[in-house]
């Protein structure tokens, strides 16, 4: 195969598309993951707790 | 602040002092009557005064022995300074260049305060400047509170914080001296590049170490971005700025990137600073400062994590826009284009998220300023994003691309968006960080939001209305077919809106001088015990969760 | 198995980290990795000359006092600006360019095309005072250049760096580099011949400034000017690719 510009043109075009779906699927995934639910409820709302020092 | 430090950390902060001033002096002796001298000689003096500070507080006594129970807050409080010493600086120099295009003779024949010299100080000024100091304080202070965890290191955040600064410094100065590399935002040569991938490595690992420490078992959203920011930053700064010095004695350099790679790779920067620097950050500011503000958690945390990945993902194929119908091939501009217009999903995910998690409190946003300051910059922040995605698209970019319309684009997200959020995140932090009830003066506060938002709206009309004028009068022609202005033409239209727009900056400038005074005097008032918050307390049942890890 | 990998990513903060440089790589990578190649795909210029010295010395002035912000130096493919400035920018104009020039804003018109558009005593006469020649100008005013004597200690060090980067200076070229910016500005001498034989014939010599006794950034940044657009010889004025969309 001669690696010419269309070739890695070509390339990057259809690889780079197949990453962008695959990489919105793995996000999805994550984001709507029902037992991830509840950590990201209660990391919304513990920032507003009051925090004056480190918890050690 | 020098009695955080024990006496070891003293010695070896001299010491480091020492190492890098001689460095500088190394600078000074090679390199003769080349700027390259003058940076040194910079160098050391910035040193010196930070040695003389640290001399000063030598002896003062030994800091408690467990310094973990309290978090780090000096170098946030004086990171909060050292941004707004910047901010009046950058914006002078704005209103500066900005009074240049109307009246020229402003430069007053001298070859330092010429145009193109002036004005990378002012992108650079207001820029790394006043936005990196503000998210390099905000950052700090963030991830230590999300994170209920003290941050790692004791002088590495200060090595953060000044050696930052004295790149902003070596710069700022340079570009005086006429040394700069002329890629947009990236203007300054390679030995203060280099200086400055030390710093953010440094930036990097006490950023890292914080959350890996954490106290919590998830890393708040604010810190993804605040990550984002640092880690491309990193690698944009680097991969750019590759170049070769024409000697090691000299500031000169000449990029190693030709013509058209150059020109891609330069915008691929020059975007992605916009998303990374200008963006990311100040989103990390937003996602805390806002809830927190507001009093209220953020209206959806899933959307959140959706549009966070969603401008990490795209931001970095939106470059070549900034090259429609150059020599670029055509395909990267298309390319360019697409993710452009794609770009505003979830740039207008996260301003909807903000303005949203604000439903339902609208009567604190009418009766607290701070609160509007960031109310406002989240709507400038969903107008410049529609505006930049509109202007991506080919045939806009036609027209806009060289006129002032970028310019007014670049202002409304750059002073609505990057200085109203930070204003507002400001306003929030320095009452908690110096313990006062409230800001010095709740009026003054107000009297800053008028006075930013008449500026801004002045600066962008009049840059809206020159910018397409002149697109439009650089294409019209006349029946017989021939171009029916010539450029001077164009130019004579232009000098009203330059005049407005001086003056729209000078209103903006007034707003960040009052708030720089407010900020200053609530620091300085004396200490009024109010609550209890201070004194270190036994830990409450909520802080006491099973730690990570 | 999907949570658990989740999980694990966000605990290890470094997971993260490569987690968002996976993210934001991919798109520098597509766009700029087959530049690389583009060598091929450019139009060839078999008789395009390089910088000589001085306008090497000129072009460094024009970045060191920021020209580039309010000039820009590239047409594009519209028919308003072909019409306007002349044959619209092609890539390989831009070879030899460390860094481009191309500049995002024309508060003052495009140069890419301004070699031989005015005589050199227009542009110095512009330079010292834009608004002796164009009353409405805002362009700033250039007087020290004439003033200031060009250093050319750091000429073959500039080329030097020029070629490790890959532009092709011959060794003869950059040993001769100061003779050869000292004779570019002075019309016939003895080294002009010189030069012409490395750089071209095409290469203008003359004493740009009107002075031939002294070497000064005037002589470098007006020769500088003059060779904008003319590296190449470019085919007859060609009609833009793409005519401007809204153009009436
Ligand atoms: C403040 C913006 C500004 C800066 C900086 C600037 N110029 Fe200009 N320049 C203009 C404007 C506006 C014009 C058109 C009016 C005129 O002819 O003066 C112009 C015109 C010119 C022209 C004539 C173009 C033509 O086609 O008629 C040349 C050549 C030129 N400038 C060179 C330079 C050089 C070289 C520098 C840097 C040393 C420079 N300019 C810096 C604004 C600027
Ligand atoms: C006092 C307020 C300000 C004034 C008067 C001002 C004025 C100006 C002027 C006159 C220019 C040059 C435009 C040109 O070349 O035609 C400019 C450019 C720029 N300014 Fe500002 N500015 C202000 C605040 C800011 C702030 C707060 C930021 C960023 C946080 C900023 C970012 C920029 C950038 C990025 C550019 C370059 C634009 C480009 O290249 O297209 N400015 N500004
Ligand atoms: C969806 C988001 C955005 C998109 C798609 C976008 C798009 C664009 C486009 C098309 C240009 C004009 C390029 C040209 O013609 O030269 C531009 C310029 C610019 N934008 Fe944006 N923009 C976005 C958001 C922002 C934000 C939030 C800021 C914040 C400050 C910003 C800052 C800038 C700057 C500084 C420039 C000028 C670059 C230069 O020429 O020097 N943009 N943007």
């Amino acid at each position: 195969m001669i690696v010419d510009h269309d070739t890695v043109v070509h390339f990057a075009k259809s690889w780079g598309l197949f990453y962008l779906i695959g990489f919105f699927a793995v996000v999805c995934v994550y984001t709507f993951w029902p037992s991830n639910r509840q950590r990201f409820r209660d990391a919304k709302s513990k920032i507003l707790e009051r925090d004056d020092k480190p918890c050690r | 602040m020098i009695a955080q430090l024990t006496l070891n950390e003293r010695t070896s902060a001299l010491g480091l002092l020492i190492l890098v001033a001689l460095t500088g002096a190394l600078m000074a002796v090679i390199g003769g009557d080349d700027p390259f001298a003058a940076h040194g000689v910079i160098i050391i003096l910035f040193c010196a005064v930070i040695a003389a500070f640290v001399i000063s507080g030598f002896d003062a006594p030994e800091p408690r022995i467990d310094r973990q129970d309290s978090y780090y807050d000096d170098p946030t409080k004086v990171g909060i300074g050292l941004s707004m010493a910047w901010a009046v600086f950058g914006m002078f120099m704005g209103v500066w260049v900005a009074a240049q295009l109307a009246w020229p003779d402003l430069a007053f024949d001298g070859a330092w305060s010429s145009f193109g010299r002036i004005r990378p100080t002012h992108t650079t000024g207001v820029i790394f400047g006043f936005g990196g100091n503000a998210l390099i304080a905000t950052s700090f202070h963030v991830v230590q509170r999300t994170s209920r965890v003290r941050l790692a290191g004791q002088i590495s955040p200060w090595f953060v914080l000044l050696g930052y600064n004295l790149f902003c410094l070596l710069a700022v100065t340079g570009y005086f001296m006429g040394v700069t590399q002329s890629k947009e935002y990236a203007e300054p040569e390679w030995y203060a590049d280099l200086w400055l991938v030390v710093v953010w490595v440094t930036y990097f690992v006490v950023f890292l170490r914080t959350l890996a420490r954490r106290r919590e078992p998830h890393i708040y959203v604010a810190n993804w971005y605040f990550m984002a920011f640092i880690v491309v930053v990193a690698i944009l700064h680097i991969v750019n700025n590759l170049a070769v010095p024409i000697s090691f004695t000299q500031s000169k350099s000449y990029t190693i990137w030709p013509g058209v790679q150059d020109a891609m790779v330069q915008w691929w920067y020059g975007h992605n600073a916009v998303a990374f620097f200008l963006t990311a950050g100040f989103l990390g500011m937003l996602y805390y400062y806002l809830p927190k503000r507001a009093e209220r958690p953020i209206f959806s945390y899933r959307l959140s994590i959706l549009s966070f990945w969603g401008i990490t993902f795209f931001y970095m194929w939106a470059g070549s826009h900034h090259l429609h119908y150059t020599a670029l091939p055509h395909w990267v501009q298309n390319l360019g284009m697409t993710f452009s217009v794609m770009l505003l999903v979830p740039s207008w995910a996260s301003a909807g998220n903000a303005l949203l998690t604000l439903n339902g409190a609208w009567d604190k946003v009418r009766d607290d300023a701070t609160l509007r300051f960031m109310m406002a910059a989240v709507v400038f922040y969903g107008l410049s994003t529609f505006e930049g995605s509109f202007m991506a698209i080919r045939p806009v970019n036609s027209l806009s691309h060289y006129t002032d319309w970028t310019v007014g684009h670049v202002h409304a997200g750059a002073l609505g968006w990057v200085a109203l959020i930070t204003f507002g995140s400001l306003y929030t932090l320095v009452p908690a960080l110096w313990k006062r009830p409230q800001m010095y003066s709740p009026a003054l506060v107000e009297a800053h939001f008028w006075l930013a938002i008449a500026g801004t709206l002045i600066y962008v009309f009049a840059m809206w209305n020159s910018g397409i004028i002149q697109g439009l009068m650089w294409r019209t022609y006349t029946e017989e077919g021939s171009l029916a202005y010539s450029f001077v033409d164009t130019l004579v239209a232009m000098y009203p809106y330059y005049i407005a727009r001086t003056v729209g900056g000078a209103l903006f400038l007034l707003g960040a001088i009052i708030g720089s005074y407010n900020i200053w005097m609530t620091a300085k008032r004396p200490f009024m015990p109010a609550a209890t918050d201070d004194v270190p307390q036994a830990l409450s049942p909520a802080h006491a969760r099973v730690p990570a890890e | 198995m999907r949570e658990f990998f989740h999980r694990k990513i966000e605990r290890t903060a470094i997971g993260f980290v490569l987690a968002i440089i996976a993210a934001a790589s991919v798109g520098g990578i597509v766009e700029i990795a087959p530049l690389f190649t583009i060598q091929e795909t450019v139009e060839h210029a078999p008789n395009m000359r390089l910088y000589t010295p001085l306008e090497l010395a000129g072009r460094n002035i024009y970045v060191r006092e920021g020209c580039y912000a309010c000039h820009s130096q590239m047409v594009r493919t519209l028919r308003d600006e072909v019409e306007r400035y002349g044959q619209y920018s092609l890539a390989v104009e831009s070879k030899y360019d460390h860094p481009m020039l191309w500049g995002s804003k024309r508060t003052g018109p495009d140069l890419a095309r301004i070699g031989g558009k005015y005589s050199d005593y227009w542009h110095v006469a512009h330079l010292h005072n834009p608004r002796e020649v164009t009353p409405e100008s805002n362009m700033p005013a250039y007087r020290f250049l004439s003033r200031t004597p060009l250093e050319t200690a750091t000429l073959q060090s500039d080329l030097n760096a020029m070629r490790s980067i890959g532009v092709p200076y011959t060794q003869e070229m950059i040993d001769h580099a100061v003779k050869d910016a000292e004779a570019q500005a002075t019309p016939d001498s003895e080294n002009a011949a010189n030069l012409l034989k490395r750089y071209g014939e095409k290469t203008q010599v003359s004493a740009f400034d009107g002075v031939t006794t002294q070497l000064t950034e005037m002589d470098a940044l007006v020769a500088y000017l003059q060779v904008l657009g003319r590296l190449v010889e470019l085919p007859a004025k060609q009609a833009a690719s793409q005519p401007s969309e809204r153009a009436p």
